[in-house]
C-alpha cells in the first residue's frame, strides 16, 4: 500500500497532441480517488502513465517513495482492471487469476491459497473452471477484479469498470467495489466519465478536462463549490444553467444584470462582496435547475423574480423537467409534480439566490 | 405453403445440391485412383469393371521395368516426392517464421507505408507466374540457386507468405492489445505473452493458413520447372516424365498422383477442426 504522487506529469503524444498538461495530484495512502472527465480529457492517459503502459513525456511519477518513471509496468506492483476486462481467453478462471502469481514464481500451494481468498471475495469459486468465453460480463468483471487485486498491489487502477454491465449490475457492482475497496484498504484509482459512479464509490473526486486537472475534492465539495464552469456545468444531472450577467448598481449595491436587459438579481451579502472585492465587467451567473423555482404567477412578495416563456416541459412523475426561455438564453428547471406546464405560456422563475455561483465572463473561473 | 414443408423442401433442395457438388468435386480424384489400378491395355476404356493391378504402384516406387529397357525415361519417384516435401515444408517454415512477426506488425503497430507494404505482400499473387519466371531464371542462374533446395523454398516464398501474412493479420487484429498489456503488467515478457496468449488465439488461423500453403507450395509446378532440373525435381514436375514422344503412361502418372496427394490429405484431415473455423473467420474478417 503506498500514496501516489504525480508530480508535474505531461504527457504528450507522437503528433504533438497533448493529453495530459502539468498534473499535480497526491492520491493519498488507502484512498479511494476518482478521476472524472469526459471522454478524451486525459484521465485514461494518466492511469496508463501510473500504470506504466504509457511514457511519461515530462514529471515525476512516484508510487510511495519510489520514483516509476523508468520502472517497467511490472516492476511498478499497480494491477489495473481493464474495461475490456481483457482476461486470456485460452486460459481457465483460475489460471487467469494465476497468472500474475506464476509470472513471480509464487509456490504452487501458495497460488492456490490465494485465488481462492480473492476468489472467494469475489464469489466466483464456483466458475473458477471455466473459460472466460463461457462467461457473462458480470462474472468477466468479477475476474478481471479478482486477477488485479490477487497480486496484493500498492495502488489498484481500474479503468471504466461498469460501462459495459447493464444498469441493475451497474449498481449492484458500484456498492460492491466500494465495499471491496473498503475491506482491502488499497489506494485506489477509478476512472469514469460517469459522475454517479464516482459519487458512489471514491471518496474523493479530480475533475479533468483536456488534459488538465480541474478541481480535486470531495463530492461535496466539487458540487457545491465548483472551482470553474466546466466543473459547474459537468457536475450535477440535469446540468446548471449558465446565464450572460454584467455587474450594476442598485441603490448604492451591487446586483447582476443579464447582458441582454431580460432580469435584474438581488445577491446576497456573502456574494455581493466578493463581487465588490474584484473588478469584472462580464459574468456567467451559475444556477442548478433544482435551484429555480416556477410558477405560473409572479409571488408579488417582494422576491425578484424573472419572466420567461415556457419551451418545452416533461412530467418525469416525481418531478418535472422545464425548459423556459428568458431573453435570449434558456434556462432549465426541476419543477415539482403537482404544477403542469403548457408550451408558450409565461412562466416566473424565482432563483434561490444564496445557490447562485458566479463565474468570470472571460476565464470562466469561479469567483 | 406449409412452413414445416417448406422447411423440408428446403433442406432436401440444398443436401441435393451439396451431393452433387460432391460428386462433381470428387469424381475426378475418384477416376484419378480407378485409373491408377489399370493396366496399360485397359488404359482408354471407360469400363468400371476391370481386374485392378498394383503394376503401376509397384512401377513408380521399385522401378519400372521398361524404363531400365530404355522405353520411357526413368523417373526416380521416391526421391522426387522427398524433393516435394523438402521444398514445400521448408517453404513453409520459413514463410511462418517470417511471417507471423511481419503478421502481428502490421496487425498492431502504425508506420509509415503500412498498408503499402502489406499490399505489396498480396501483390506477389497478382502477377501470373509466368511473368516473372524468365527474369527469375536469369538472377537464379547468375547467383547460382538454380536447381538449389534454398533456391525453390526461396521463390515458393512468393507463394506462401502473401496468404500466411494476410491471414494471420485479420486474427492478430482481432485480438484486443489490452490482454497483451494485462500479461506485460502481470510480468511476463514478449516471447512468453506471445507463446502463452497469443499463439493459442491464431492457432486456427495458423492450422489453417499453413496447410493452405503448403497445398499451394506442393502443387506448384512452373517454379520447379524452370528454376530446378536433376537435383530439384518434385513430384508435380516429374510427373511429365511418365509422357514420353510416343505413349503417355496416364495410369503410371495416376498413380504418382494418388500417392503425391496422401500428405495434403493426411495434414488436412489431421488439422480439421481448425480448417473450417479458420479459413471462414479469416475469409469473413479479411
Amino acid at each position: 500500500m503506498a500514496e501516489v504522487r504525480l508530480d508535474h506529469i505531461h504527457k504528450t503524444y507522437k503528433g504533438g497532441v497533448k493529453a495530459v498538461v502539468d498534473l499535480n495530484l497526491i492520491i493519498n495512502d488507502g484512498e479511494f480517488l476518482a478521476l472524472l472527465g469526459p471522454s478524451g480529457c486525459g484521465k485514461t492517459s494518466t492511469l496508463r502513465m501510473i500504470v506504466g503502459l504509457e511514457e511519461i513525456t515530462s514529471g515525476d511519477l512516484f508510487i510511495g517513495n519510489r520514483r516509476m518513471n523508468d520502472l517497467e509496468p511490472s516492476e511498478r506492483n499497480a494491477a489495473l482492471a481493464f474495461e475490456t476486462y481483457a482476461l486470456y481467453p485460452p486460459l481457465t478462471v483460475h489460471d487467469n487469476i494465476a497468472f500474475c502469481l506464476r509470472a513471480r514464481q509464487v509456490p504452487q500451494a501458495e497460488i492456490r491459497r490465494r485465488v481462492h481468498e480473492v476468489a472467494e471475495m469475489l464469489e466466483i469459486t464456483d466458475i473458477l473452471g471455466r473459460k472466460p468465453a463461457e462467461l457473462g460480463g458480470g462474472q468477466k468483471q468479477r475476474i478481471s477484479l479478482a486477477r488485479a487485486l490477487v497480486r496484493e498491489p500498492d495502488v489498484f487502477l481500474m479503468d471504466e469498470p461498469l460501462s459495459h454491465l447493464d444498469a441493475a449490475l451497474r449498481a449492484h457492482m458500484r456498492v460492491e467495489l466500494k465495499r471491496l475497496q473498503a475491506r482491502t484498504g488499497r489506494t485506489t484509482v477509478l476512472v469514469t466519465h460517469d459522475q454517479l459512479e464516482a459519487v458512489a464509490m471514491a471518496e474523493r473526486v479530480a475533475v479533468m478536462n483536456f488534459g488538465v486537472l480541474q478541481q480535486v475534492g470531495t463530492f461535496d465539495e466539487i458540487y457545491n463549490h465548483p472551482a470553474n464552469e466546466f466543473v459547474a456545468g459537468f457536475i450535477g444531472e440535469p446540468p446548471m444553467n449558465f446565464l450572460d450577467c454584467e455587474p450594476a448598481s442598485q441603490n448604492g449595491e451591487t446586483s447582476l444584470r443579464a447582458s441582454d436587459g431580460s432580469f435584474s438579481v438581488k445577491l446576497p451579502g456573502e456574494l455581493r462582496s466578493k463581487l465588490d472585492k474584484q473588478t469584472v465587467s462580464k459574468l456567467r451567473l451559475g444556477i442548478r435547475p433544482i435551484d429555480v423555482i416556477a410558477s405560473h404567477q409572479a409571488s408579488g412578495n417582494g422576491v425578484v423574480e424573472i419572466a420567461g416563456q415556457v419551451y418545452t416541459y416533461e412530467s418525469l412523475g416525481e418531478e418535472g423537467q422545464l425548459a423556459a426561455h428568458v431573453g435570449g438564453s434558456e434556462v432549465l428547471v426541476v419543477t415539482s409534480p403537482d404544477v403542469a406546464f403548457e408550451r408558450s405560456q409565461p412562466v416566473w422563475l424565482q432563483l434561490r439566490t444564496h445557490r447562485i455561483h458566479l463565474f468570470h465572463g472571460d476565464t470562466g473561473a469561479a469567483l | 405453403m406449409h412452413p414445416r414443408l417448406r422447411k423440408a423442401l428446403t433442406s432436401i433442395f440444398s443436401d441435393g445440391f451439396l451431393i452433387i457438388y460432391f460428386m462433381f468435386a470428387l469424381f475426378p480424384i475418384l477416376w484419378m485412383i480407378l485409373v491408377s489400378l489399370k493396366s496399360g491395355t485397359e488404359l482408354f476404356t471407360t469400363q468400371f469393371v476391370f481386374t485392378p493391378t498394383l503394376e503401376n504402384y509397384q512401377a513408380i516406387l521399385f522401378g519400372d521395368p521398361r524404363a531400365a529397357a530404355g522405353v520411357v525415361a526413368r523417373v526416380d519417384f521416391p526421391r522426387n516426392f522427398l524433393n516435394s516435401l523438402i521444398v514445400s515444408s521448408g517453404a513453409v517454415v520459413i514463410s511462418l517464421a517470417v511471417g507471423v512477426p511481419a503478421a502481428y506488425a502490421l496487425a498492431r503497430y502504425n508506420f509509415k507505408g503500412k498498408e503499402t507494404l502489406a499490399f505489396t505482400f498480396l501483390s506477389f499473387r497478382f502477377a501470373p507466374e509466368l511473368v516473372v519466371i524468365i527474369p527469375l531464371s536469369l538472377i537464379y542462374r547468375q547467383l547460382g540457386l538454380y536447381d538449389t533446395y534454398f533456391g525453390i523454398i526461396w521463390v515458393y516464398q512468393l507463394v506462401t507468405l502473401p496468404l500466411l501474412i494476410w491471414v494471420l493479420r485479420s486474427y492478430f487484429e482481432d485480438i484486443s492489445p489490452d490482454i497483451e498489456q494485462a500479461a506485460m503488467i502481470d510480468g511476463y515478457p514478449w516471447y512468453q505473452i506471445f507463446m502463452r496468449i497469443l499463439l493459442p488465439l491464431v492457432r486456427p488461423g495458423l492450422a489453417a493458413a499453413a496447410l493452405l500453403a503448403f497445398v499451394f507450395a506442393w502443387n506448384n509446378f512452373i517454379f520447379p520447372l524452370v528454376l530446378g532440373a536433376s537435383t530439384v525435381q518434385t513430384v508435380t514436375v516429374s510427373a511429365l516424365g511418365y509422357i514420353s514422344s510416343a505413349q503417355a503412361f496416364f495410369n503410371r502418372m495416376a498413380a504418382a498422383a494418388v500417392i503425391a496427394s496422401v500428405p495434403q490429405m493426411m495434414l488436412a484431415l489431421s488439422i480439421q477442426r481448425y480448417l473450417i473455423r479458420g479459413l471462414s473467420f479469416g475469409a469473413v474478417k479479411g
